[in-house]
């Protein structure tokens, strides 16, 4: 095991950030990883806990605390400060296909659940498993593993977002011969478009579709499935259909006036901006010179936050329909439960140092929608509280006199998910659960299956890996029967 | 069956974690349940396993002061814990119509084995003897409680007027009888009365009993300061086991024609795990003398095989030879052996122990001490002799020291010269140590 008295010893450093006012500059990255030194004492804090919460990856309540992946964290925090970076990369490899993924954009449950953080910091595990895959792709060891024993089976995902790659992934290397189809021009779904650029870099998602299509996985974009004709065809022509299409129908605001120009929902937003950053062009629209509110307080929010504001917004305000979070665990919240506490985000921390106020409006939502000549002008924000029903239900209600007007040129809804597009539901006759695809173990019927948000609603990005190895297995156990 | 239900109570533990837990193993059979994770977990552990590194990031097993601050734990939360398992217990034996746990013991018929699908390995599981109930149902309910007959031992017949008297009082008291090797522990319940009444002792010497004859087992066993016990004979095994601070002598009858010096008078594990007090044989001690010792003061004339094992404290003085492995994992405390034709070496287990001989000043203080003392007490020529030429003897004694524990007195007594009271002096030199290993 590591250094047993390393938590004692060395405090927990994070990768360091670039000033918020000199990376709004550009939409690129802006951790700067520690040096060797600084990292090996940073997984040297490592306790290699006889019960190790952060691989733990089971709900405790209705949240999941540790790593969903089961990540076998202690072995490669403990491989990593013993400087055996093949076992680090080898033992990180052998749950998470996609470590460069989840080591940029994961809120890091194993760090949440991390026993050094009962009475700590917690092990900066985020950040070391960045290091581990980073070095290794700039060390040359991701190297496309040739894939012996194919078999004769074939198989198409439908949809290229984190589950579709981390089943495909798994079947390709597997054997089965693997087929990816994306709708839009880009591989990588959420990767692609719905994360901004400054989070996840483009390119870090193109060299992993390029490793996979060396390794023998069959890549085709702009091949929608829309009709029922298509997607029969493709039951047919595969051994196996898996449907990884994600929560797509975002859920929008029951506000008069809401059809206006000018309002967005969050992912066409950051569509727009990831698309124009890397066609070289302007975007549809943007929020340059913009009065923005944005309606959502989550991770999505945030992102269009930091967007905003490298596009050069006049001001952005952020409303979140529930109360403040506290700054410390409730005591009804203990480690290791994934904790309810205000995160301020990188696009907060940037709005802050703009704009010299945090941009977040607690307890508040749209009550009315003012526009002119059939685009937004304005709009009035309320507070609100939830309230319980006579039926028991808890319900949000608007206090009266607590209308703010704001002036408002973008509205961005960063209101969640409902649930999968109507047009595969359609095409492919689904059943829906809640909005989800419908299926036993990710078996949905026949040669279909299904996984990531899709078929568990909208969640993280570890989550949806998770899905796509998960729902691998279950594909390979059909295809092979054993 | 065989008889023996109602002569034993049934313990079980393992991972007793709720009232289920404790409802299946009473209908199996189980009186009493060791609880010992659970409780843990509610007063702060977090199953790091590292209870052996001291580094448990809670405080509950470690010695290091920063760690200890982060315990959060409290009693009441093991009290609450517990109150949680009753109340889950009693739910389960309202559902199965039990009134106490007494009368739920054994009832193996409220059990049923799970169904498992036939191709499952757990289906071939057979219960069958497990779940059979063959044990009389009342002999849960009646124990057969072994009658030690505590009223009748000798102990007993020395709580007259006199006795009590000279307790209350505080008086010296001396009484002389006969013992024989059926009197077992003979010493120990009046020690008892002692304790409780005085806590902390009372000066040496205060009560004494000569005893005349063959003690039986652990004659003498844990008795405090202030009794003292002088046996004209010999005695069994365990004499003066646990001995807390009380004063043993032994010597040899005096119309015995064997030479003292050179027979064995006392059984095995003479002194085993003595706490503190004083022992002085006139003879030979048997195998393992001072086993696991971690504080009193003892002078023999020889010892068996195994002499001063997993000794962790006190001083022993042996005046003859001893047998093979002698002070194996011997971690603390000192022995002075007499050793005028150097075969000690050859029975020594020097795996953790070092050999010198005893010439400072400090060690012929006390071997010439603990002589004085040892012929006081028991007459012994051997003692005398020595004495007598000590300065031709004194080259002949070896002193055998634990090197851990030398490095470690010797640390305590810096650190305490620097100013630090004794336990931050310990405290510092267990940390000094540390880091040198």
């Amino acid at each position: 095991m590591g250094k047993t008295t390393g938590f004692l010893e060395y405090k927990r450093q994070d990768n360091r950030e670039l000033p918020e006012k000199e990376r709004i500059r550009n939409y690129h990255e802006f951790h700067q990883p520690l040096s060797q030194e600084e990292r090996q004492e940073q997984a040297a804090r490592c306790m290699n806990c006889g019960v190790p919460y952060c691989q733990w990856g089971k709900p405790i309540g209705r949240m999941v605390a540790g790593c969903p992946l089961n990540n076998l964290v202690p072995e490669f925090n403990d491989a990593l400060y013993r400087s055996n970076r093949k076992q680090a990369l080898e033992r990180l490899l052998l749950t998470n296909n996609f470590p460069e993924f989840t080591s940029r954009v994961c809120p890091a449950l194993c760090e949440k659940a991390c026993t050094c953080g009962l009475n700590d910091e917690p092990v900066a595990t985020k950040d070391n498993e960045y290091d581990i895959i980073e070095s290794a792709f700039a060390n040359g060891e991701m190297k496309p593993v040739k894939i012996t024993g194919r078999s004769d089976k074939n198989v198409v995902v439908v949809g290229s977002g984190p589950s579709g790659l981390a089943c495909a992934d798994q079947l390709n290397k597997r054997g089965h011969h693997v087929t990816v189809m994306e709708k839009s021009d880009r591989f990588g779904g959420l990767l692609m478009y719905g994360i901004p650029n400054m989070k996840l870099e483009k390119e870090v998602v193109n060299r992993r579709i390029d490793l996979m299509e060396k390794e023998g996985v069959q890549f085709l974009s702009s091949s929608p499935i829309e009709t029922k004709a298509q997607a029969d065809a493709l039951k047919k022509k595969f051994d196996a259909v898996v449907l990884c299409c994600g929560s797509q129908k975002p859920r929008s605001l029951a506000v008069e006036g809401i059809e206006s120009e000018g309002i967005h929902f969050a992912v066409d937003f950051l569509t727009a901006s990831t698309m124009s950053q890397l066609d070289h062009c302007e975007p549809a629209f943007s929020a340059k010179h913009a009065h923005v509110v944005i309606v959502g307080g989550g991770d999505t929010g945030n992102d269009c936050v930091g967007t905003c504001i490298r596009q050069g917004c006049t001001d952005v305000v952020q409303l979140e329909m529930m109360p403040e979070p506290p700054l410390e665990r409730r005591e009804n919240n203990p480690w290791p439960e994934w904790p309810l506490v205000k995160k301020t985000d990188y696009g907060q921390k940037e709005a802050i140092a703009v704009f010299g106020h945090d941009p977040r409006i607690y307890e508040t939502s749209i009550a009315q929608i003012y526009s002119e000549k059939g685009r937004i002008t304005a709009v009035d924000i309320v507070k609100v509280k939830m309230v319980r029903s006579e039926d028991g239900r808890m319900t949000m209600q608007q206090v009266e006199g607590t209308i703010e007007h704001l002036p408002c040129d973008l509205l961005l809804i960063a209101a969640g998910f409902l649930g999968c597009s109507d047009t595969v539901v359609k095409a492919f006759s689904l059943k829906t659960v809640r909005g989800n695809a419908e299926a036993d173990n990710f078996h949905i019927e026949g040669n279909l299956f299904t996984a990531g948000d899709m078929h568990r609603g909208q969640s993280l990005v570890v989550h949806a890996i998770a899905e796509g190895r998960k729902c691998a297995e279950e594909v390979d156990r059909y295809l092979t029967k054993y | 069956m065989n008889g023996l239900r109602d002569k034993v109570v049934l313990e079980t533990d393992g991972k007793l974690m709720c009232g289920r837990d404790v409802a299946v193993a009473v209908l199996l059979g189980a009186e009493e349940f060791g609880f010992a994770t659970a409780p843990l977990v509610a007063m702060g552990c977090v199953m790091m396993r590292v209870c052996n590194l001291d580094t448990c990031p809670v405080g509950v097993a470690t010695q290091n002061p920063e760690l200890r601050k982060r315990f959060i734990g409290k009693p009441e939360h093991v009290v609450n814990f517990m109150k949680f398992i009753a109340e889950d217990l009693r739910g389960y034996m309202a559902q199965l119509g039990f009134r106490t746990v007494d009368e739920m013991i054994g009832h193996t018929e409220c059990l049923h084995k799970k169904e498992y699908p036939a191709d499952s390995p757990l289906a071939r599981i057979d219960l069958t003897s497990m779940l059979a109930k063959e044990v009389e149902e009342d002999s849960y309910a009646k124990k057969n409680i072994f009658d030690f007959k505590l009223s009748q031992t000798k102990d007993m017949k020395l709580f007259d007027d006199a006795c009590q008297n000279a307790l209350q009082l505080q008086k010296p008291w001396h009484v002389s009888l006969e013992v024989n090797n059926r009197d077992r522990a003979f010493g120990t319940l009046l020690g008892s009365r002692i304790t409780r009444t005085y806590p902390h002792g009372m000066p040496d010497d205060r009560f004494v009993i000569d005893c005349h004859g063959n003690g039986g087992q652990s004659f003498g066993a844990f008795i405090p300061k202030g009794l003292t016990l002088n046996l004209k004979g010999d005695a069994n095994d365990y004499f003066g086991k646990g001995l807390s601070g009380g004063i043993l002598a032994l010597k040899t009858d005096d119309g015995s024609q064997l030479k003292a010096d050179s027979n064995i008078v006392v059984g095995n594990v003479a002194l085993y795990g003595a706490t503190s007090g004083e022992a002085y044989i006139n003879g030979v001690a048997g195998e393992r003398f001072c086993v696991r010792n971690s504080g009193a003061q003892a002078v023999c004339e020889g010892c068996g095989d195994h002499g001063l094992e997993y000794m962790t404290g006190g001083t022993v003085l042996v005046l003859g030879e001893t047998g093979r492995n002698f002070a194996a994992g011997m971690s603390g405390g000192i022995a002075y052996v007499y050793d005028p034709s150097n075969v000690l070496y050859k029975r020594l287990n020097a795996a953790l122990v070092q050999m010198e001989y005893a010439d400072s000043k400090h060690d012929q203080d006390m071997i010439k001490t603990m002589l004085e003392n040892h012929v006081r007490r028991t007459c012994s020529q051997l003692a005398q002799n020595l004495l007598a030429h000590y300065e031709e003897e004194k080259d002949h004694f070896k002193v055998i020291i634990p090197t851990g524990y030398r490095d470690m007195i010797r640390l305590i007594k810096q650190n305490e010269e620097k100013g630090m009271t004794a336990d931050e002096a310990q405290l510092e030199a267990f940390y000094t140590m540390k880091e040198a290993h």
